[in-house]
Formats: C-alpha cells, sequence, structure tokens
C-alpha cells in the first residue's frame, strides 16, 4: 500500500515538475510565434526579399499590419500608413496626383500600389531605398508625410499595452525597438502579393481571354513588355519614358540618388498589375486615365538626352490599338487581392 | 516475457524518487544562481577626446572656436561610427584583432558614448587601427539595432545609407541661416568613404598590456581637420554638405587623418 503511494506521490510530483518545466519555456503557455509559409505564384521569379534573419510569422505579420493602420505613428495621428496606401485602390492613394501630409502638405510624388514588393530590389521612383526593412523610416520621418520622430514612435508603442504584447509575441520578448517594428511592418508590406487576376487565371488555363483582350496582349508584347515585363510587368529599371519635367516640382528621379547626368529623369518602371485601380499615374500622378497615358506613348514623348532609345520613335499606337490595350490592361486587375480580409484594417 | 520480468525486478518507488529527483534539479536549473565573481570583460580604454585648433585646446560643443581659416564656428554635434578595432606590433609582428566586430557611435555629447571598453589579449602593441564609417554590408542589408539603430538619427531615410560621420553647428560665415552642416556618408564606388585609419603610439609610450591588468589610450579627435588639408572646405564657401558626392568624399578625406594618440596609461 506504502508503495504504491510513494509511486502515486512521486508520479504526481513528477508531472509538476514537467509542467513548470513546459511553462517556463513558453511564457503564457502558448508555443511562439507561428511560421507563416511565403507561397511563390507560378511562374514568379525567386523574391529579393527571402525572410531569412526576419522569418515571416503569423504573429509578426499580425503587429506588421496593426501598425500599418496605425495613425499614432504619424505625429498627429492622422497619417498612418494606410491614409495614403488604400486596399481598394491596390494600396496606392485612389484618385489623388499627389497624396496628402501632414499639415496641409502634398508628398513629392504619385503614391504606388503595394503589392509583389518582396520583388522589387529598391524603392521609390528613384530607388532610393535598398531596402525594404528601411523603406518605412521615409515616410515616418518626411516633415510632408507623417512628420514623426522614430525615438518618438518607438516611445508611444513602449507605452501601450496591446503593442507590449503583440511585440512579445512576434518577437519572443518584450523589447520594443525600430528593428522590430521594421521587421514587423515588412512582414506585412511584403505579404502582400497579387497574382490571382482575370491575366494569371488565362496562364494558368483556368480562364480565356476575350478577342478583344487578346489583341492587346499581343500588341503589349510586343510595345510595351521590355519594360512592363511579365510575369511582374516591371523589369525593375530606371528609365526615362519622355515625360517632360514638371517646372514647379523639378523632380529629375533617379539623378536625386546618383547624382549623375545619365539618370535625369529616369523612374522606376512601375508595375502595370492592378493598374486599372491605381490612377492616377506617372510618378507625379499627371495622367487622369490609362488613356492618357497611350496617347502620351503615341504622340506626346518628349526627346532628350535620356529618353529611353525603345521610345526615340514613340509607340505609334491607333485608335483601335489603344482600346486593345486598355481593354488587355483590365485584366490585370485582381480583385481578391483588394478584398483580402488579411490586408484590411484590424479589427 | 523478458521485458515484463525485467520490469518487475526494477524497484519502482526508487526508480520513480530517482527520476522526481533529476526533474526537480532540472527545473530548478535557470534558477540557481552561483555567486560568481563578476569578472571585467575589458582591460582596455580608449577614450575619444574632442580637440580643436590645431590639437591642443578642447573642443566644447555649444562654445565658440575657430578653424584654419579664422572662420568662427559653434560646433553643437561631433559624432562618427567607429569599428574593427586593430592592435599590432610593428616589431614583433604580432597582431591582434577582436573577434566580435561591433559598432560604435561616439558622440560627443553623450560621454559614455566616448569611451570603448575592449578586452584585449595582453601583449605589448604600438599601433592601433580602426575603422571610421559603415562598411558597405550594413547600408543595403535592412535594419539594424543598437549603435546603428536608425533612431541615432545618423541614417538618411529616402537615401539609403548611413551618415558616417557628423559635424555640425553655427556659424556667423555661413551663408545658410547660419548654420553648417557636414553629414557625411557614402559606400557605393568612388563615393566610398569607409577608411581604415592607423595610429602610431606618443614616442616611447606603449600600450603595455599585462595580464590581469588594464590601459587607458586616450585619442584626440580634432574638428579642425575637417576643414583643411588635403582639401580647403570654408564654411563660407560649403556651409552645407549633406549627402554623399564628391564634395562628402573630400570632407572625409580630411578627417580621415584627425585622429592622434595623445597618451596611454598602463595600470599594472
Ligand atoms: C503621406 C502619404 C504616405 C504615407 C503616410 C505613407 N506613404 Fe508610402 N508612399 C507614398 C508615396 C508618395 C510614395 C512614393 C515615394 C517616392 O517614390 O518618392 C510611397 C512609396 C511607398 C513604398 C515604395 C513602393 C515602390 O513601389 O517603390 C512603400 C513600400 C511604401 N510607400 C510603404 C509605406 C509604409 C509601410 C508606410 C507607413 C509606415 C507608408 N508607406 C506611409 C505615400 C505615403
Ligand atoms: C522604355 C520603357 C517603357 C516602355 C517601352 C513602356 N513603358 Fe510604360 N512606363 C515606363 C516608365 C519608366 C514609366 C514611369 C514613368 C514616370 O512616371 O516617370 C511608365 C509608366 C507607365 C504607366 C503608368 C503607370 C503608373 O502606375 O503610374 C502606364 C499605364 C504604362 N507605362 C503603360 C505602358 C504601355 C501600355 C506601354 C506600351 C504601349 C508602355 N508603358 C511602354 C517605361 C516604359
Amino acid at each position: 500500500m506504502a508503495v504504491r503511494w510513494t509511486i502515486r506521490i512521486c508520479l504526481l510530483l513528477f508531472l509538476g515538475c514537467l509542467l513548470v518545466n513546459a511553462c517556463k519555456k513558453s511564457g503564457d503557455g502558448n508555443s511562439g510565434p507561428q511560421l507563416l509559409d511565403f507561397p511563390i505564384p507560378a511562374g514568379f521569379p525567386a523574391p529579393q526579399y527571402s525572410f531569412t534573419g526576419n522569418p515571416l510569422t503569423k504573429q509578426g505579420f499580425e503587429l506588421g499590419r496593426k501598425l500599418f493602420y496605425d495613425g499614432r505613428l504619424s505625429k498627429d495621428g492622422n497619417f498612418p500608413c494606410a491614409s495614403c496606401h488604400q486596399q481598394f485602390a491596390a494600396f496606392a492613394t485612389f484618385d489623388h496626383p499627389l497624396s496628402h501630409g501632414f499639415n496641409n502638405q502634398f508628398t513629392l510624388r504619385n503614391a504606388p500600389g503595394l503589392f509583389n514588393m518582396a520583388w522589387n530590389k529598391e524603392f521609390h521612383w528613384d530607388g532610393g531605398i535598398n531596402n525594404i526593412e528601411v523603406q518605412p523610416l521615409a515616410p515616418l520621418t518626411a516633415p510632408n508625410e507623417m512628420a514623426e520622430d522614430i525615438t518618438n514612435v518607438i516611445n508611444k508603442l513602449k507605452a501601450d499595452e496591446v503593442y507590449q504584447r503583440m511585440f512579445t509575441a512576434a518577437f519572443g520578448d518584450e523589447t520594443i525597438n525600430s528593428q522590430r517594428m521594421l521587421f514587423a511592418i515588412t512582414q506585412f508590406v511584403n505579404s502582400m502579393v497579387s497574382a490571382n487576376s482575370k491575366y494569371d487565371k488565362v496562364k494558368q488555363g483556368k480562364a480565356a481571354f476575350t478577342q478583344t483582350e487578346q489583341n492587346g496582349y499581343t500588341l503589349f508584347q510586343s510595345k510595351c513588355a521590355t519594360c512592363h515585363t511579365e510575369p511582374l510587368f516591371t523589369d525593375n529599371s530606371f528609365r526615362n519614358n519622355g515625360i517632360p519635367v514638371d517646372p514647379f516640382i523639378n523632380d529629375y528621379g533617379r539623378m536625386r540618388i546618383t547624382n549623375k547626368k545619365e539618370d535625369s529623369l529616369k523612374f522606376k518602371v512601375p508595375s502595370l498589375r492592378n493598374v486599372a485601380i491605381t490612377l492616377p499615374y506617372g510618378h507625379d500622378g499627371r495622367f487622369s486615365s490609362i488613356t492618357s497615358v497611350l496617347d502620351h506613348y503615341s504622340s506626346g514623348i518628349q526627346n532628350g538626352p535620356t529618353l529611353d532609345p525603345l521610345l526615340k520613335n514613340k509607340i505609334p499606337l491607333t485608335n483601335f490599338d489603344k482600346f486593345y490595350l486598355l481593354e488587355f490592361l483590365k485584366t490585370l486587375t485582381d480583385s481578391s487581392f483588394i478584398s483580402d480580409k488579411r490586408f484590411a484594417q484590424p479589427e | 516475457m523478458k521485458l515484463t520480468q525485467q520490469l518487475h525486478r526494477v524497484n519502482l518507488p526508487k526508480l520513480c524518487i530517482v527520476l522526481l529527483l533529476t526533474t526537480v534539479v532540472i527545473s530548478c536549473q535557470k534558477e540557481l544562481h552561483f555567486d560568481k565573481v563578476p569578472e571585467k570583460d575589458y582591460n582596455l580604454i580608449i577614450k575619444f577626446l574632442p580637440i580643436a585648433t590645431y590639437d591642443s585646446v578642447p573642443l566644447v560643443l555649444g562654445k565658440p572656436t575657430k578653424n584654419t581659416f579664422k572662420e568662427e564656428y559653434t560646433p553643437t554635434a561631433f559624432k562618427f561610427y567607429v569599428h574593427d578595432f586593430i592592435l599590432s606590433n610593428t616589431d614583433s609582428g604580432h597582431v591582434f584583432k577582436l573577434a566580435q566586430d561591433k559598432y560604435y557611435l561616439v558622440n560627443f555629447a553623450d560621454s559614455a558614448s566616448t569611451e570603448i571598453k575592449l578586452s584585449v589579449q595582453p601583449y605589448v602593441y604600438n599601433r592601433l587601427f580602426f575603422t571610421i564609417g559603415v562598411d558597405s554590408a550594413k547600408n543595403v542589408s535592412g535594419a539594424q539595432t543598437d549603435a546603428l539603430d536608425p533612431a541615432n538619427g545618423m541614417f538618411w531615410n529616402w537615401n539609403t545609407g548611413y551618415i558616417m560621420a557628423k559635424l555640425e553647428g553655427t556659424s556667423p560665415k555661413s551663408s545658410q541661416a547660419g548654420k553648417f552642416e557636414y553629414h557625411i556618408g557614402g559606400f557605393a564606388g568612388a563615393d566610398n568613404v569607409v577608411k581604415q585609419v592607423e595610429c602610431i603610439f606618443p614616442f616611447q609610450n606603449n600600450l603595455d598590456l599585462k595580464p590581469g591588468g588594464e590601459s587607458r589610450m586616450f585619442v584626440n579627435c580634432d574638428a579642425n581637420d575637417w576643414f583643411y588639408n588635403t582639401w580647403d572646405i570654408k564654411i563660407a564657401d560649403y556651409p552645407v554638405v549633406t549627402s554623399p558626392g564628391t564634395l562628402a568624399k573630400q570632407v572625409a578625406e580630411n578627417y580621415w587623418k584627425m585622429f592622434t594618440i595623445d597618451s596611454v596609461s598602463n595600470i599594472q
């Protein structure tokens, strides 16, 4: 009898100890950040960002999402990332040539859509930012955007209990610093992958182009695809496509970064995915419609020393061509992306 | 059959107690503290001191001084990144390199940051090397922490890269609202301002580190060097240099020579 009791008590204590041990390692009893897959869409090349050093996790993604939608990252509370990057416009600023920032100021340039960022090598129209992790520092500190100071932002986050919990969940301990904030935003922004348009379905054999769309696609492949290269619809290069400089803004693009004359008026070739919903167009949003961009290619191109050689003779397009191209470009809209709940404002 | 027989022979209560004891020990392991003698993790302190005017007068932030061209200026910030400390003895060829390279931001507004504490292999050394600036890899590999945290204000946000050295203040000679700002950086190609500097020791004053001993080394950083030799950088001509390029490179080529070891004291 006594033997049995010893065994029972011992076993109980043993289990108790195991339990204590288990709890020590996992804090609140959960099992740490959960790794998420980063699926590469069919036909896409290897991404530029690999998530080594910043593993993609459910908790990191959710933290990044909260940060993206949080106005407190800006000086007066009114300008979260999402104020300029709106999901229904594929995260561009809908219908604004330039976006509004702090103190009734405009941004220097048109806010591009945010998707497939993990395949980008350099960021912003002039490629001034060489790693997506540090990209948020630009809008955070620009006096005409979020107008904040990084230390202030970090202090606001440190003072917030929800953030304390979310940083711990995402990174294993309660440290809140700029690197972790940037890691989390990167996880969220890089997760925005758009590859489910009609064009993609046609490529996968799940849908078919109409005759007009097909005509447009053929034209596109011969006249546009050298720069707007499939499947990302950009070759990530910097080029001058003949848009004359705005004498009030005086934006010379890539030259601002490299100080090289040969980079004057060169801008990053934008992806044309979701182009139908990211109006207006061009680095300063001067084109209000795709048709006006097409008119530019067929008759507006301004010659100059850095004009891309491919455009020396403009791109002659008939009205039919323009119609076909437009119909094709509309097949690049990914409606499941703009309604994807994962990227929407968190409750 | 055999296994169960063997199991019967094991004294179950004893086994349980042994198991229990092991788990108790494992469970408590992390909480146990053996009071260790706290071991000092450094034996060399390199102290950077700001100097103005030909290596003699201390530079004080907020206090007016003059450069070679007799231009009056009041420095308000003086800081730079250093890393990769190496000590050597040119007679024996012995070289000591720290196993773990770490970046330090020397900021003369924060005296703790001007003392760099290193753990160095005891030896007699007569050369000090370190790198001023932030290597290209750290400029392209995304978000960093500690000294390289962009919150330290030594980072260009719209044109990625570290400001590797900063000297700024006010001057009546400046046409830019009386301010001058030298934010020097650049890590690519011809714009690269990262440089390994070499300091020799004052005559007959080597770094003589004995096991268990400690040494202090005082390194003067002469702000005046920023303005001349090889390039004339007058505040009147160039009040603002805040992006990588030719001018930044010239300022850097000037300041690379700003370091001199003032003295070394070896405490045994
Ligand atoms: C005030 C409006 C505004 C806010 C707020 C804003 N952005 Fe932007 N964003 C822009 C503009 C304008 C650009 C284009 C900048 C340029 O090219 O110079 C841009 C560019 C970007 C790009 C680069 C896209 C590309 O294709 O190169 C990313 C990524 C981005 N923003 C993410 C963010 C994040 C994350 C935040 C919040 C931390 C944020 N933005 C806040 C307006 C804004
Ligand atoms: C020589 C390279 C090149 C070729 C060829 C080219 N583009 Fe572009 N495209 C660019 C560049 C560069 C920009 C951005 C220019 C700017 O805003 O300064 C651009 C911008 C655009 C935009 C605006 C997108 C936005 O989000 O602002 C559209 C639409 C567009 N191109 C469509 C086309 C079509 C259609 C064709 C073929 C008829 C074509 N492009 C051919 C380089 C090219």
